[in-house]
């Protein structure tokens, strides 16, 4: 027995080995420089000073007012998409899952946005909103509705969140599907002929059947939220007026647009103790919802 | 079971090949060093979007007279100082790289290679060479000038020579159905090349910098940034958004026949060129507080990166000296980069328009300098253009809330 087991750690190496060194050298250290970085004034050039300020660069952060309501925008954002992902996520997976004839085809076109990449994607919907939302505005007169989003202040980040939705919700509906289809006929069944009603099926069978769904998709959507710089960066490109420079745009900004690394270092420092804190309370939350089968 | 051995052996095998490889890959540049053919590759990472292609048509030209390997890095215009930092930083920097200005200069100083000694730095113009505490780090890619771009057939310039005019001629227009005054979404050509002018006539721009970054003044108390504001809101007021517009679309649609007038420079003649344009244009000056002068300056320099071996300085300091002193040298600059040369021995000839009139402008001396050159780093993407941005979608800012508000972006980017 201790041979084999000998042998198969072997394996186990050989395989996680190479995945551990690459993790290391590209997430850990550069993790570990950052939060060294964090504790210096700096302005990113090798060859100039590192002035050690101590704590003085994670008590700016609490006065600096571009970040605060970059921090608010954020949040604004990500609960906005959070909600219209899954719901629409949801509404395609309930859709395609049902006796739909089209169901196989409206699948694939759900799940499509969602191998174009943020950026291309960012792009297209720059078009759109420049164009096609003005030209519709124009023909149908609802021009309080239909017009370029991205030069208004506050539709710029509600055009986000539907672009971020367009792009997300074919991605959570999968995972909605694989739940659905987890679920066993014979309680379907069951229910059927206890007499509940479609919607009574919905929410005492399907709903509590599909915590551990659900459990995925907040936390995907939730940390892919709070995030988002692709496109962000296409999109609105921050603008008009930083009215929709979200987190991590405010940190890349910061540190390549201000020259403050060490400053920048310390915002993203916050940025993951924020989003670790968020998602892991999510994660310990629905897991105690879930029902075992 | 005899199976299951010799494939282990065969993948540890494989895997230390590999490593082999991998060292061996590393030592070969070592030895090559140590023969003739040393540091005969040279690296360009520059920011002029508009001479890409051109630079490495030289670039080829130069390879095929002195054998040196010279490779052009892709540029990608607006954020080629975060690149080029990326690179400095992770030591793939390259041999020759652009400066935009002396803020720049100042913060790369111990990147930038003293080219004081060379023979053909004596052939910069006066006042054009990037000189950082007296030494010369950097040799001017050329002349350039900005103002108003105009429709000869549209457009009298004598329309447009003082406010009322100004205004009435963008009304003019504004009625016609024509754009009257095309700026685009882009940080300086939005807001960072026309924030000039309320600076640049100043009589003392630099001077006057700094006592507005020392608080001493504000824009919102100076003459000349009230009438500025009220040049924007006559703009605002009369013309399509900027925002919706790129530099392409920009000039595109000024060739059309679309826009009467565009705010831009003469490195916009390659692209009207691209687009066909059938009229005569011209390039007016920016009519503000009766400023009758274009804006002439230095775009951005070439230096050399002092942090390599100095075999690879030399050869880049070679590439220099052949672009501006070797007969093909001076041919590209002129007739493919299209430059208004900045070196007294490169002669300008056959020159576009736009080039033309910044030329005639600057042998005159009737110019006023660029002031954003010595603006604090960055404030143009960083703090400005969200300044202009947030101008242009609320039309209840005023001109003069817009200058505050530039005040306060000033104040913003210099802390």
């Amino acid at each position: 027995m201790d041979v084999a087991n000998r042998k198969n750690i072997g394996w186990y190496l050989l395989f996680t080995l190479p995945l551990l060194i690459i993790f290391t050298i590209i997430v850990i250290i550069p993790f570990i420089i950052g939060i060294y970085y964090a504790f210096f004034e700096w302005d990113g050039i090798n060859a100039n000073p590192k002035v050690f300020v101590g704590m003085e660069n994670f008590l700016t952060l609490f006065s600096d007012e571009r970040f605060l309501k970059s921090t608010w925008l954020t949040v604004l954002f990500t609960v906005l998409s959070v909600i219209s992902v899954n719901v629409v996520g949801l509404a395609f997976a309930l859709l395609v899952t049902s006796k739909l004839k089209l169901a196989n085809l409206a699948r694939t076109m759900f799940f499509m946005p969602y191998l174009i990449g943020g950026l291309i994607l960012g792009y297209i919907w720059q078009f759109v909103f420049l164009d096609v939302f003005t030209f519709v505005g124009e023909a149908v007169g609802l021009e309080s509705i239909f017009f370029n989003w991205l030069l208004n202040e506050n539709f710029a980040l509600f055009a986000l969140v539907f672009v971020f939705t367009w792009q997300m919700a074919g991605y959570v509906m999968i995972v909605y599907i694989a739940g659905i289809q987890g679920i066993p006929g014979e309680l379907i069944e069951a229910s059927k002929v206890d007499g509940a009603s479609k919607w009574q099926r919905l929410m005492r069978i399907t709903f509590p059947l599909l915590m551990p769904a659900f459990t995925i998709s907040l936390f995907l959507t939730l940390s892919y939220g709070f995030k988002i710089y692709d496109v962000n960066l296409s999109l609105t490109g921050g603008g008009p007026a930083n009215a929709t420079e979200l987190f991590a745009m405010n940190i890349y900004n910061e540190i390549f647009g201000y020259g403050n690394y060490g400053y920048g270092q310390a915002k993203a420092i916050l940025f993951f103790v924020i989003i670790a804190a968020i998602t892991l309370t999510q994660v310990y939350l629905t897991k105690k919802r879930e029902v075992d089968m | 079971m005899v199976f299951k051995k010799k494939f282990t052996a065969g993948i540890a095998f494989a895997a230390l090949m590999t490593g082999l490889a991998a060292c061996s890959g590393n030592e070969e540049p070592a030895t090559e060093g140590d023969g003739e053919e040393a540091s005969q590759q040279i690296t360009i990472f520059q920011t002029k979007v508009e001479i890409s292609d051109q630079l490495e048509a030289a670039a080829e030209a130069y390879t095929e007279e002195t054998g040196v390997d010279v490779e052009v890095i892709g540029t990608t215009g607006d954020d080629y100082f975060q690149q080029l930092q990326i690179r400095l930083n992770n030591g793939t920097g390259p041999s020759i790289m652009s400066v935009q200005n002396a803020t720049v200069a100042e913060s790369l100083t111990s990147y930038l290679h003293d080219l004081s000694g060379e023979e053909f730095v004596d052939d910069i113009a006066p006042d054009m060479a990037l000189t950082l505490d007296e030494k010369v780090v950097g040799i001017p890619y050329g002349v350039e000038g900005f103002g108003i771009v105009y429709n000869k057939e549209l457009v009298n310039p004598e329309d447009i020579q003082d406010y009322e005019s100004f205004v009435s001629t963008l009304e003019k227009f504004n009625a016609e159905g024509i754009n009257g005054y095309g700026l685009s979404s882009e940080a300086y050509f939005l807001i960072g090349h026309m924030s000039n002018y309320p600076f640049s006539i100043q009589e003392e721009p630099v001077e006057f910098m700094e006592s507005l970054t020392n608080g001493e003044v504000t824009m919102a108390e100076t003459e000349e940034f009230l009438r500025f504001g009220e040049y924007m809101e006559a703009i605002r007021a009369n013309t399509p958004s900027p925002l919706s517009t790129s530099y392409d679309q920009q000039v595109g649609d000024f060739a059309a026949g679309k826009t009467a007038m565009i705010h831009q420079g003469n490195w916009a003649w390659g692209l009207l060129q691209d687009f066909e344009v059938d009229f005569e244009v011209g390039m007016a000056p920016f009519p503000l507080e009766g400023n009758d002068k274009l804006a002439v300056g230095v775009g951005s320099n070439w230096a050399v990166n002092a942090d390599k071996e100095p075999e690879e300085i030399q050869a880049a300091t070679d590439f220099l000296e052949w672009l501006h002193t070797s007969e093909t040298g001076k041919r590209i600059i002129v007739e493919e980069f299209k430059f208004v040369p900045a070196m007294t021995n490169i002669e300008a000839t056959d020159l576009d328009p736009l080039s033309q009139a910044v030329l005639e402008a600057s042998n005159s001396g009737n110019t006023i300098p660029w002031a954003h050159n010595y603006y604090p780093a960055n404030l143009v993407p960083n703090d400005f253009a969200p300044a202009a941005e947030g101008f242009f979608v609320n039309e209840e800012t005023t001109g003069e809330e817009f200058i505050s508000n530039l005040d306060a972006a000033w104040q913003n980017a210099s802390k």
